[in-house]
């Protein structure tokens, strides 16, 4: 390779002196050190300790906004249920980066269907009381059409009724289903509905959270906590605990416009930061940003030392 | 049985308990937990010592 003129040789590194260095000893100590830390910040600030939202829980607490979220799964309405991939088919749910699908590019992996899985089959699989199984199989009788009719005005009674009992109207079984499904979650039955796996260890939360998550109470206990999306959330931890700070720039572009009204503002932001992580992998070859170390001369104080027998050195040798 | 455990929870607990309200400090667009401004302060405060503090010299060493 030739160099232009005018420009330094690159001395070569074999030219250098050289000294005994321990790796595995600097290793030991870093790893004792942080053991020690990592024992002794536990011990004085524990850790965050705050009690899952579960579906039991959930509608106990809030009974009105678990049936009315119960009633938008039976119906089809959902924010689920209209989620798209990786859950289901919804036509033009789906973000986009640009023309690129991303989010339909890996296709429905996890299908749910948010009537049958979270609605009638856990009715199914429990004891069913007379009424309950007469308002399955009517449900299960009933035109798409009915259903929705049904659905739709009874989810409008509960809204109009603010909590309170909905005034009388043609809803066919929807009341006696939902009554039935939320005593079998005020019970804790339905969290094990959901999250049945067929396996001794049911580590699948993937059902009873995007059930919850439906609903406006989970996401009003995450508010309190400052985790939404708008709030910085994605670098935060519950109650004074620190979170995670390096975070901050990914959350940062959700603050802010185009992204912050965006229908497709994770894709976007996505792209946004691999391209900037694209970025920073390439710093050697990015004209200029490349030359940031050197202009800011940091690594001549990290070996400011070296520098000052260099500069010693040569004062002497004239 | 209750007593027991009760002490036990006691002297297990930790002496700062951080669970609660958080705060939070705004300024504009940026809201920032105190907890994690803390941590971002230390951080800097340890990068500022990593540039500043000189080499330990071992021993045969200049």
């Amino acid at each position: 390779m030739t160099r232009r003129a005018g420009k330094r040789a690159v001395p070569d590194p074999a030219a250098f002196p050289t000294r005994p260095y321990d790796l595995v000893k600097e290793f030991t100590i870093a790893l004792v050190v942080v053991a020690l830390l990592t024992a002794g910040l536990a011990a004085v600030f524990s850790s965050p300790d705050v009690k899952p939202v579960t579906l039991a829980s959930w509608s106990r607490a809030d009974g009105a906004d678990f049936t009315a979220t119960a009633v938008s799964e039976l119906g089809g309405t959902s924010g689920t249920a209209q989620y798209g991939p990786p859950y289901n088919h919804t036509p033009g749910a789906a973000q986009k980066l640009g023309p690129v699908g991303l989010q339909s590019a890996a296709g429905v992996r996890v299908p749910v269907d948010t009537a049958n899985d979270f609605v009638l089959r856990p009715l199914r699989n429990a004891p069913e009381p007379p009424a309950v199984s007469a308002g399955l199989a009517a449900w299960t009788a009933a035109p798409a059409a009915r259903r929705q009719a049904w659905t739709s005005a009874y989810s409008d009674a509960l809204a109009k009724a603010g909590g309170g009992a909905p005034a009388k109207g043609d809803y066919g079984p929807v009341p006696v289903l939902i009554a039935r499904l939320l005593g079998l979650a005020r019970s804790g039955a339905l969290d094990g509905e959901l999250q049945a796996e067929g396996k001794f260890y049911q580590t699948d939360y993937t059902r009873p959270l995007l059930f919850l998550s439906d609903g406006s109470y989970l996401e009003s206990r995450a508010r309190a906590e400052h985790l939404g999306g708008d709030q910085w959330g994605m670098m935060n931890e519950t109650g004074n605990y620190p979170g995670q700070a390096w975070l901050w720039l990914y959350t940062f572009w959700y603050q802010i416009e185009p992204f912050k009204s965006s229908g497709n503002a994770d894709a976007l932001i996505w792209g946004l930061m691999a391209l900037l992580s694209l970025g920073l992998m390439l710093v050697p070859f990015i004209p200029g940003v490349r030359s940031v170390p050197r202009w800011t001369r940091v690594h001549r104080l990290i070996w400011r030392t070296y520098y000052r027998e260099q500069a010693v050195e040569r004062n002497s040798q004239e | 049985m209750t007593g027991h455990a009760h002490s036990v929870e006691r002297v297990l607990s930790p002496p700062i308990d951080l669970n609660g309200t958080g705060r939070y400090v705004h300024w504009g667009v940026v809201q920032l937990s105190v907890a994690n401004l803390v941590v971002i302060g230390v951080m800097l405060v340890v990068f500022v010592a990593a540039l500043l503090l000189p080499f330990p010299r071992g021993r045969g060493r200049r």
